[in-house]
């Protein structure tokens, strides 16, 4: 049976001075190498369960283990994010005025890689999102789609243990999301990485091995596809 | 790609806006260095024109401006015979009305009336042509002021009403006689109605004579008639007026600190305004706050130190065109000191114009960062 990368337990989360509840009391657990897509509407703590979990947001209370850390008592938490998480967002987050050899490289920075290390790593990953005949290219030239691989070779550079996507096909049209989702799934599988996906779109959700609907900063359902 | 070249990257995403950040602090940069060498330039003139010229000591009217005053000329056989007073020579200057002014010149043209065998006090061991004759109305003139007044050996120049024919022209490099012209004393003292007077008597000292001593022996046998200034202490004094010129220097480069970093805090608050969202990506990927505020520190100091080249270009520029045009005698005095200068207000600049916004952008946190629009 596999273990478990992600245990969060009684996570409560409290914005604007404790008036808004992004997370309720929200427990969850993930086992390595799963596929999981988060469901739920508007404002029910989705984004925020993301950030939690990839280390972007702090919560106030409960306890939230990603990866064997436990984030509620680690203080710098920007080599966790380096070496466990790799986020792609709805918006590819790009940065313009580099390449997109460059842009991929970009993680690589906090692991002592020389140029040429990072290069190559890069390249096998570009190569990996069939990217490699545009390495010179700015984003701008670039399709959404073609954005959005380079965001997920972006996420995969430093052998991340889990993928934390934000809507990823959110900004594509269906026939580019569902490439993009393939690749997702497809490098999820090759590179033994585990997947969170959160999505507003029942047939995206369905892709994964299991899905958990959140609602009022709670999870109020899963629907385990596998077991 | 390093992390240096992304530094050297990053200023020029807005070249517009980093070139204007880049043209203010070198502006200040460029009065820096133009002052530099300016000063540099004129202190080393003054301290060889002084030096070089071929008397010790330089006596003139107590109490008077600087070769303003007169001297009866019976004093110059009376200081021939103090103790350690090799050479003596006494000069009468004069300011003739003429239409053409000299350029590079140290002050206005001036005719300086002088015993023929005494030139060598006054550094004048040579002429192209001849040197002139007692009594008569001839003159030697200098090689900046016969270039200003177009005047070559043979010519004739109206001189207080009278004619006078230049026999030769002389150079010494010391741009206090190279502007002037000489003449027999006698002739000059009796067109200028000036009989039995000099401005000023040049004194060579033996070899090892105190020249304090020997100033103070002149102006102790002479009290409230005649002051004694040997060439260093002239230097000295000349130089101490110059440092008010090196003060300036100071606080034009605490100027230049201040408004150049006002210009850079604002330029890179923008920059990281901008780049707020793509800051939050760089610590979604995992980079420290300490490389985040590493990189807008170092793309500060990349723009200062290009202001910085720039700056010291229009500065040697500025300086070079400024002197020429003063008449081109003083060349700029290029010195380590004045760049180095130059270039650590631009590092200070950069240093202190980045900080806040480097500490700003490295301080984001990240999911407010990566929500901004």
């Amino acid at each position: 049976m596999n273990e478990h990368i992600i245990e969060i337990k009684d996570l409560k989360k409290r914005y604007d001075e404790g008036k808004i509840a992004a997370l309720n009391g929200l427990d969850l657990k993930i086992k390595k190498g799963e596929f999981v897509s988060i469901m739920g509407p508007s404002g029910s703590g989705k984004s925020t369960l993301l950030n939690m979990i990839g280390a972007l947001d702090v919560a106030d209370e409960g306890t939230i283990k990603v990866a064997g850390i436990d984030l509620m008592k680690t203080k710098d938490l920007s080599q966790f994010r380096s070496q466990e998480i790799g986020f792609v967002f709805q918006m590819h987050n790009l940065i313009p005025n580099l390449n997109v050899l460059e842009n991929v490289e970009i993680p690589m920075f906090e692991n002592n890689l020389n140029s040429k290390q990072m290069q190559e790593r890069a390249l096998e990953l570009l190569k990996a999102v069939g990217l490699e005949d545009k390495i010179r290219q700015t984003p701008n030239k670039l399709s959404g789609g073609e954005r959005q691989r380079v965001a997920i070779a972006r996420a995969l550079v430093n052998h991340p243990s889990i993928i934390l996507a934000d809507e990823p096909t959110g900004s594509l049209d269906s026939k580019t999301g569902d490439i993009i989702l393939k690749l997702l799934r497809d490098l999820h599988e090759q590179e033994n990485v585990t997947l969170v996906m959160v999505t507003h779109e029942p047939y995206v959700a369905k892709m994964a091995d299991r899905i958990v609907y959140v609602r009022d900063g709670k999870v109020y359902e899963e629907d385990d596809k596998i077991d | 790609m390093s992390y240096f070249s992304l530094i050297l990257k990053n200023p020029f995403r807005n070249k517009t806006r980093s070139a204007l950040a880049i043209v203010g602090i070198a502006v200040g940069i460029a009065t820096i260095v133009a002052l530099g060498l300016v000063t540099g330039g004129l202190k080393a003139a003054t301290s060889e024109t002084l030096n070089a010229g071929g008397s010790d000591l330089t006596v003139t009217e107590a109490n008077s401006n600087f070769m303003s005053g007169t001297i009866d000329e019976s004093r110059v056989g009376e200081l021939a015979n103090i103790s350690g007073v090799k050479n003596v020579a006494g000069v009468l200057r004069k300011t003739p009305i003429i239409n053409t002014s000299v350029e590079g010149g140290f002050g206005s043209f001036s005719v300086n009336g002088i015993e023929l065998d005494k030139l060598s006090v006054v550094d004048i061991e040579g002429v192209n042509g001849s040197l002139f004759s007692p009594g008569s109305n001839e003159i030697i003139i200098g090689k900046t002021a016969a270039d200003s007044l177009d005047k070559k050996v043979g010519d004739t120049i109206n001189l207080f009403g009278e004619d006078f024919t230049i026999t030769g022209i002389f150079e010494t490099g010391n741009i206090m006689y190279d502007g002037t012209a000489f003449t027999s004393l006698d002739t000059l003292q009796d067109i200028t109605n000036s009989p039995g007077e000099v401005s000023t008597i040049y004194i060579q000292a033996q070899d090892d004579t105190n020249l304090t001593e020997l100033s103070q022996t002149i102006e102790n046998t002479y009290p409230n008639e005649l002051s004694a200034t040997s060439a260093s202490a002239l230097t000295d004094r000349i130089n101490e007026g110059l440092s008010i010129i090196d003060s300036a220097t100071w606080a034009i480069s605490l100027l230049a600190i201040f408004i150049g970093g006002v210009g850079v805090i604002n330029t890179m608050i923008m920059s990281v305004y901008e780049r707020t969202r793509e800051i939050g990506v760089l610590k979604a990927v995992g980079w420290r706050s300490r490389r985040i505020l590493g990189m807008i520190m170092g793309e500060s100091i990349v723009l200062t130190l290009i202001a910085a080249v720039v700056g010291t270009v229009l500065g040697i520029l500025a300086a070079v065109a400024g002197l020429s045009f003063l008449g081109g005698e003083i060349s700029p005095a290029y010195s380590l000191d004045v760049f180095l200068r130059g270039f650590l207000v631009a590092i200070l600049v950069g240093v202190l114009g980045g900080i806040y916004p480097a500490y700003r952008a490295s301080q984001l946190p990240p999911t407010e960062a990566l929500r901004y629009e």
